[in-house]
């Protein structure tokens, strides 16, 4: 078990370097300099930076410097907001970042079960119906319509009310977080709806629930003790690309609720060609990614008893 | 029919079956499953159903357990009565739960039929929590104890360990623990050893026996090997596209056969002499459509003796001695046939 934990960590940190690779070989060819900005810049601090990452060294060295940095968990200076360091940008805005995407991925996942077996249990009837509609319509409108279109209708109801049920953009009281996780949480929702209905319907007519029933178990501890645990499964095994799915969403929802969050100063960094912001986030968000991926996979190692966590 | 109409001074049966017929609604009409189908069980015996796959021996035993999914089934007649009372349809009889605790059931796919993800002395120890109220820790040592009855080696291990960890004859062992947790008055097996291999099947059939022997439960054994009839069977029911065309004792049904089909059946039976193997005949043809079964005796296309009427009407069932009866035309008392010379009910 740990063995096996460890060997998947260390098969993240090269998974992570293939991305900081990608990333720093993209930036390169970007056309365009970050230091060629419309802003003037004094000839010092042009060759200030110009030493720190080998500007003018050939590429293999700078890819080296940037290597030995990283390693260092030093990510650099951003070009952009002079004197702010890139691992500072991320220590004050990724907790930002999290708390939304938490708070979306637990809105996506309880949602997701519970009207996945709702529908199930409900097949071919109204409910189901409902669900089944709205589900589509999660899956098909992207974010940043349903952001807009919530924002409105926050807009409409408080002016309508006459006070404010919740805020309809910033950052700082739960009230804020519950709109735009909800939002960002929505399509994610929707498709682990349609996945745990599905799921739900095939375990229901399942061999072990008849036998369940012929053992007089009543519905309710049928549902408790026999589906629930193995229609999750698969919903358990799409946790990790979910959560990468919330975790990118949040990049256009914390521009359009204007959420202090990572995810804007990585799409603002990416329009100003703010390369150490870039490639530090970038890196940042990947090397998360992995280990959520991993954590998921160690979870459901403890729901799925048949899979062992061996190396 | 003649099996049920018990004599006034004899004990009436265990379970009583009467007239059921069951349906289901499908895309492509409605399949009449079983079309009335009668019997009996009594205490310490064991009744067999046999026949060819899908001519509704489970769909018979589920609707007696309650366990035909509506829609798309529907029982639409008949009735089964344990000890006098009705139980087609209910849950409870006389205050106590059918299902696990009047009667336990084994399926045939022991491997798909228990839950993956939920240890094996838990899902024995289910049934007691819930119909006896035992608390966990008494339900967790019954179902070792259980497990040891089934005769499974190191039960207190075994327990705690999942269903994937088991071999198919394990698990089936597992599941009749599961099923006489409750000390159920029958036991009903559909082909639980048709998913195993011959020498597991051998031990499955000889620890119901035994359980048998131990507890005076009755077994309604569904299977469509006779082999497996020969060794278990004291009463037999050879059932043919949705009814049941003879039923006796293993004796009659093996030496007296009456109805075509079961000479039928016991002539593509295989054998373990060398010198009959190539005698093995099976029956040529295929079962009636169920969604408009015929007019006539469901036999008739395939049978070598049919007759005019039997594609006309359907032959009623004739008795023959004591519980012995089949339902063909041959037995009718006008045909002037005596049973006995029919066939020459070969010895198996
Ligand atoms: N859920 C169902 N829906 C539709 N038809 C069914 C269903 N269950 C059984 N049947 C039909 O009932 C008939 C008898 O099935 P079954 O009792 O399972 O046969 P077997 O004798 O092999 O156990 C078959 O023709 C089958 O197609
Ligand atoms: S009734 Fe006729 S067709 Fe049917 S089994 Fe008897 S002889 Fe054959
Ligand atoms: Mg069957």
């Amino acid at each position: 078990m740990l063995l096996y934990i460890l060997k998947r960590v260390f098969q993240g940190f090269i998974t992570v370097w293939f991305i900081a690779t990608a990333t720093f070989f993209a930036m390169h060819n970007v056309p365009g300099d970050p230091l060629t900005n419309d802003r003037a810049m004094t000839e010092t601090t042009r060759a200030n930076l110009e030493a720190k990452y080998g500007l003018d060294e050939p590429v293999s060295t700078q890819y080296l410097i940037f290597l030995r940095n990283l390693a260092r968990g030093d990510f650099g200076i951003s070009f952009v907001q002079e004197n702010r360091e890139v691992n500072d940008i991320i220590r004050e805005h990724f907790p930002v970042s999290a708390i939304l995407g938490v708070l979306s991925v637990v809105f996506a996942a309880t949602g997701g079960v519970l009207f996945g077996a709702l529908t199930a249990l409900y097949r071919n009837r109204l409910p189901d119906y409902l669900i089944m509609f709205l589900v589509i319509l999660g899956i098909s409108v992207p974010s940043f319509v349903v952001a807009a279109l919530s924002q409105l209708s926050l807009v409409s109801l408080n002016t309508l009310l006459g006070f404010t049920v919740l805020p309809v953009a910033g950052w700082g009281t739960v009230m804020h977080m519950l709109m735009p996780a909800l939002v960002l949480g929505l399509s994610t929702m929707a498709y682990l709806t349609r996945l745990m209905r599905s799921s739900m319907l095939e375990v229901t007519s399942s061999d072990y629930v008849r036998t369940a029933k012929s053992k007089g178990v009543p519905p309710t501890r049928i549902f408790t003790r026999h589906q629930l645990r193995n229609a999750i499964l698969p919903v358990v095994t799409v946790l990790g690309p979910a959560i990468a799915a919330i975790t990118t969403g949040g990049f256009v929802v914390e521009l359009v609720f204007a959420i202090p969050g990572l995810g804007r100063y990585f799409v603002e960094a990416v329009q100003q060609l703010d390369y150490t912001v870039i490639m530090g986030t970038t890196v940042f968000y990947g090397a998360f990614l992995v280990f959520m991926v991993i954590l998921v996979d160690v979870v459901y190692g403890f729901v799925d008893p048949r899979v062992s966590l061996d190396a | 029919m003649t099996a049920n109409k018990e004599d006034t001074n004899v004990r009436p049966s265990l379970l009583i079956v009467e007239d059921l017929q069951v349906e289901f609604d499908t895309y492509g009409g409605t399949v009449q499953a079983v079309r009335g189908v009668n019997f009996s069980v009594d205490q310490g015996q064991t009744l067999a159903i046999v026949g060819e796959s899908g001519c509704g021996k489970s769909v018979t035993v589920q609707s007696i357990m309650g366990l035909i999914p509506a829609p798309p089934g529907r029982i639409i007649a008949g009735s089964a009565r344990l000890r006098g009372h009705e139980i087609l349809g209910r849950k409870t009889v006389g205050g106590g739960e059918i299902r696990g605790a009047e009667i336990g059931m084994i399926f045939q796919d022991p491997m798909t039929s228990l839950n993956p993800t939920m240890k094996i002395g838990d899902q024995i120890a289910e049934p007691l929590k819930v119909h006896r109220g035992y608390s966990a820790r008494n339900a967790s040592l019954e179902a070792v104890r259980l497990l040891e009855l089934s005769r499974i080696p190191e039960a207190s291990k075994r327990a705690r360990q999942y269903p994937f960890e088991f071999s198919g004859g394990m698990l089936q062992r597992a599941m009749i623990a599961m099923a006489l947790s409750c000390k159920p008055s029958i036991l009903i097996a559909d082909e639980p050893t048709t998913a195993l291999d011959v020498t597991i099947q051998a031990q499955i059939l000889d620890l119901m026996l035994e359980l048998q022997k131990e507890t005076g439960m009755a077994i309604i054994l569904i299977t469509h090997d006779l082999g497996v009839v020969a060794r278990m069977a004291d009463e037999v029911a050879v059932m043919y596209a949705g009814k049941i065309v003879e039923y006796g004792s293993a004796n009659d049904i093996f030496y007296r056969s009456a109805h075509p089909y079961t000479v039928g059946l016991k002539e593509a039976m295989p054998t373990n002499d060398p010198a009959r193997q190539h005698e093995l005949k099976p029956i040529s043809g295929s079962p009636p459509d169920l969604f408009a079964p015929p007019a006539g005796c469901g036999y008739c296309s395939r049978c070598p003796y049919a007759m005019q009427i039997c594609s006309e009407s359907p032959p009623q069932n004739n008795g023959l001695h004591d519980h012995h009866s089949a339902s063909c035309w041959l037995h009718h008392p006008r045909s002037g046939i005596k049973p006995d010379t029919l066939f020459f009910g070969d010895a198996l």
